[in-house]
């Protein structure tokens, strides 16, 4: 029996054993990793994966299943099981989940270059041939480079109870870099990731070795010229895309996951800080920031990491504004917390695996590109600092606390970027300072890939970080 | 385990080695796990994965040669039919692969037994599913009578059957369980406490839950009207749940594929004094009950204790035997010639992908077993009778990020209850701090070890941890001001 008919058959079994709601995800992936360093390689591995993840709902319980083994008996046992469980549990509130129009739809990724038609020797030779760069490019400052190439062919077919079938094709490539760089004992790191939902063309396309190159000759930079400087006034902070897009996942990303405010992540990801907003006012009443922000999260922008059409509860994607001119706006949703909020699911329900259940997760998270120029930003400017990039960051586990240590800045003076770099310039700020300190946004944007964790276990997904740059006024920097 | 077939194993090494390859691996694992997730004292979903699959380690090359050409396949639902037609096939595609730096060989050596490893497995896993509901139910009341307004939490549980065979014709099978259990407890808005039980052995498991679901209750509501904490430098308890997320992290150091990336700040310091002379830690796979302990590591060499630091002194790396090869060959100027590099049993079929999940790659490199600390004298009263000087109890942490983790300089999030401790009593609680600093002088800030020893595996600690309350001085705190 394939995939396909594996799950109809999963979903029409499940009902009639009794679920209310019984919904089957096949997936069938092949992923490829290569891994070196300093341009040799440790590690070469194609691995193949095929496996039916379950979800059942009965009685307002949920539970959710996998098997590898692809058989209808096997099917047939593990439902049972996931029935015997709901059966065993009790809720006050039952879970129920949105009522959502059926869909019967196929969509695929932008591939123009299947990773298959690419031979093992090109591949190699792209991370050879960036390693040499990178080291030619750096002079030699960063002397220990890992990279990490992966790609990802995904076939996902996803039937449920309510009648919705979506079948997909999704192709996954990225490049991680590790570069340790090392001048005269000064030491500096830096992960960098790029990715995207194409072929193997993006990486030309993208001219992703420049991007790399250039970002490595940053980090050598910055280790030969970054000093301590002090500030002992609130100063102008302007932030590119890159620290500007870390902002907008985890300030606001983050605690706009319906599941979270509601409490469901408690135990390890947390809660999440909109829940005391929630409970004084209501959504679209709460100011968050100034007028001139607005949060987006996208999952339809073509080729970008965090891109789908369909979410894994077969809802069309869709564009959402969390923050929109500085109040908040929508919240992210799947069917189960849209019932709650007593509306339909915005699409933000994905797995991250056949092994795992879907949960709420942002795709493409970023503050929406203002009027200005970079340069308007930096011009009004008297002192500050301009950082375009970051290193360590946390938060609290409510979204609210939280620090960004820059890597690559630089000192403003009387409206100009100078030759000064500022070693490792200390943001710890609550995000209500980070939005309401915005007085302006550029109109460029610039994004990379990051993985985002959440769940457990834990499912890390791909999902684009950046923006445009943003201008922060008055703000401690240490 | 209705599906293990132990003489997959056999067929998978000979298949491998008749189709041309040097070295083999191949281990065979079935997994049944569940797991229950619950919050605002309901449970929320219910898991169970069913598992089973073959990896198969293959490599070609001479042994004196830099490096050898390696794979590792994955068989999902393997039998007989699909190891015939995918070894061959994976075995031909190695002539095309370059050589890995990172393999040199793997135990030649033949063992004839292994150390009897302690309450791997317990009879009672098989009906524990059953049960598993009604225990969360009464930890969750047990917890909201001990002062929790709700409750949230995770237990999994589950047994898996590990066999393993290598070209040399070592391993064996061996049966495991494991109950693993986080119980996260709020009593108001910004006021938790946490409690974890990890286990596998289920003779105490309701006693264990809900002593742990009364626990956190208890630490919510003390921590309840928490004030905003003030920077500074104070002294620092750490709970066990902290140090082993903390601590952890330098202890992943002492691994050469962390030197290779440049991802530890213990290199180049073998034989210097990395913490105080009062701590010391071993990588553990035999101790009893250890979530990793196990009788043999993936090459199949005998399981046995490696001290990474004692009485403060970096005594010792974990290797397999490819990775300690490689470390001589790295450090040849300083190790002896007649030195023979060894391995310490810490060889596993590691994931190497991004996703976090069975769909990442493997490939045999050095992993931690279980790290233990060697407990000191004191009680947890008694550490907190002897903080003369202002001292911060923290109760649980999480993101732990580093500004470069070369240098190990960090910050992390202290979550749950906190409290101020002052002249040897609990002041008052505290929030809204974050704990910044550096590994090693933190570790050689360590002045005080507590007695008791508990075991720590959750979402922020990976690897199996035994560790007392540690006191370290002189920590430096910082908060968003703005």
């Amino acid at each position: 029996m394939d995939g396909k008919s594996l799950s109809d058959y999963a979903v029409e079994y499940g009902g009639k054993k009794g679920a209310q709601y019984s919904e089957a995800r096949f997936v069938s992936s092949v992923d490829e990793n290569y891994i070196a360093r300093n341009g040799k390689f440790l590690s070469i591995q194609e691995k193949p994966t095929k496996g039916i993840g379950i979800r059942i709902l009965v009685d307002g319980c949920m539970s959710f299943g996998s098997t590898d083994r692809l058989e209808r008996k096997s099917v047939e046992n593990l439902i049972d099981s996931l029935i015997r469980s709901a059966k065993q549990t009790r809720r006050k509130e039952p879970i129920r989940l949105s009522e959502e129009k059926t869909v019967k739809k196929s969509w695929k990724g932008p591939v123009k270059v299947p990773f298959k038609d690419v031979s093992d020797e090109e591949k190699q030779d792209f991370i050879k041939e960036l390693d040499k760069a990178v080291k030619q490019g750096t002079r030699k400052a960063i002397k220990n480079r890992i990279v990490f190439l992966s790609t990802r062919k995904e076939d996902k077919f996803i039937a449920n109870s309510d009648g919705s079938r979506i079948n997909s094709n999704l192709s996954f490539i990225s490049i991680l870099t590790v570069m340790n760089a090392d001048v005269n004992g000064k030491r500096e790191q830096r992960l960098l990731g790029l990715g995207s939902t194409s072929g193997w063309e993006w990486l030309k396309k993208k001219r992703i070795k420049k991007r790399i190159v250039k970002e490595a000759k940053k980090l050598a930079k910055t280790v030969r010229n970054a000093k301590n400087v002090k500030f002992k006034k609130p100063i102008d902070v302007v932030v590119s895309g890159d620290v500007s897009g870390i902002m907008a996942h985890e300030n606001v990303g983050h605690p706009s996951e319906a599941d979270r405010i509601m409490g469901r992540e408690g135990a390890q990801a947390g809660e999440s800080f909109y829940r005391d907003l929630m409970e004084e006012s209501e959504i679209g009443k709460i100011k968050m920031g100034n007028d001139n922000v607005s949060i987006i999260d996208d999952p339809t922008m073509r080729g970008s990491p965090g891109y789908y059409l369909y979410d894994d509860e077969c809802v069309k994607a869709q564009k959402r504004y969390l923050v929109k001119n500085g109040y908040l706006n929508e919240l992210l949703l799947n069917r189960e917390y849209a019932h709650k909020f007593g509306t339909t699911s915005n699409a933000a329900s994905r797995s991250n695996s056949y092994s795992r259940e879907p949960i709420v997760r942002m795709s493409n998270t970023f503050f929406e590109p203002g009027e200005h120029t970079k340069e308007e930003l930096i011009e009004d400017v008297d002192r500050g600092i301009l950082m375009n990039s970051f290193t360590e960051w946390n938060i609290d586990d409510r979204r609210f606390h939280s620090k960004y240590v820059g890597l690559e800045a630089y000192l403003i003076k009387d409206g100009k970027v100078t030759n000064t770099m500022i070693k490792r310039p200390v943001l710890e700020l609550t995000t209500k300072s980070i939005l309401q300190s915005i007085d302006a946004v550029s109109k460029d944007y610039v994004s990379r890939m990051a993985t985002c964790g959440k769940s457990d276990p834990m499912q890390p997904v791909p999902v684009s970080v950046g923006g445009p740059h943003l201008r922060m006024r008055d703000i401690e920097v240490r | 385990m209705e599906r293990f077939d132990e003489e997959l194993l056999e067929m998978a090494v000979d298949e491998a080695t008749r189709s041309g390859a040097k070295e083999a691996i191949a281990e065979l694992v079935e997994e049944d796990s569940s797991q229950i997730r619950f919050s605002n004292s309901s449970i929320d979903v219910n898991k169970r994965w069913d598992r089973y699959y073959l990896d198969l380690f293959l490599s070609k090359g001479r042994p004196l040669s830099l490096g050898r050409k390696i794979t590792t396949l994955t068989i999902q639902d393997p039998n007989p039919k699909k190891i015939k037609e995918r070894v061959p096939k994976e075995t031909r595609k190695l002539e095309d692969l370059p050589k890995s730096k990172l393999y040199w060989g793997m135990d030649n050596n033949s063992h004839s037994s292994y150390p009897k490893v302690k309450d791997l497995y317990d009879k009672r896993i098989e009906s524990f599913s059953e049960k598993a509901p009604k225990l969360i139910e009464k930890t969750m009341q047990e917890s909201k009578e001990a002062g929790a307004k709700k409750v949230a939490g995770v237990l999994y549980f589950g047994k898996r059957k590990r066999g393993l065979l290598t070209g040399y014709g070592n391993g064996g099978t061996y049966k495991t369980s494991h109950c693993e259990a986080t119980v996260r407890s709020f009593h108001e808005s910004g006021s938790s406490g946490q409690n974890l039980v990890v286990t596998r052995d289920l003779s105490d498991i309701e006693e264990s839950l809900l002593n742990a679901g009364r626990k956190a209750g208890e630490l919510a509501k003390k921590s309840a009207e928490a004030k905003e904490g003030k920077e500074g430098t104070y002294d620092l308890i750490m709970s066990p749940t902290v140090g082993a997320n903390i601590f952890g992290s330098l202890l992943s150091g002492a691994n050469p594929i962390m030197w290779i990336a440049g991802m530890s700040c213990l290199k180049g310091k073998m034989g210097d004094m990395v913490s105080s002379e009062k701590l010391s830690v071993r990588d553990d796979p035999l101790v009893d009950g250890g979530m990793n302990s196990r009788p043999f590591d993936a090459e199949g060499t005998p399981s046995k204790r490696t001290s990474i630091i004692q009485d403060g002194e970096f005594t010792g790396l974990i290797n397999n035997t490819s990775s300690a090869k490689l470390w001589k060959l790295m450090n040849w100027k300083k190790l002896k010639f007649w030195v023979r590099p060894k391995t310490t049993s810490n060889s596993e079929l590691g994931q190497i992908g991004m996703t976090g999940t069975e769909n990442d790659p493997r490939t045999l490199i050095p992993k931690a077993s279980n790290y233990v600390v060697e407990p000191g004298n004191y009680s947890f009263e008694e550490m907190i009778s002897s903080s003369r000087r202002p001292t911060i109890y923290i109760t649980s942490n999480w993101y732990t990020r580093f500004t470069n983790m070369r240098e190990g300089k960090f910050s992390t999030v202290p979550r749950d209850a906190m409290f101020l401790i002052k002249d040897g009593e609990f002041q008052r609680p505290l929030r809204n701090l974050r704990l910044k600093g550096g590994l090693i002088e933190m570790a050689k800030n360590v002045v005080e070890i507590g007695k008791e020893l508990k075991q720590v595996k959750w979402w922020e600690v990976e690897t199996p941890t035994f560790i007392p309350h540690l006191k370290i001085k002189d920590c430096k705190f910082t908060r968003a001001r703005q």
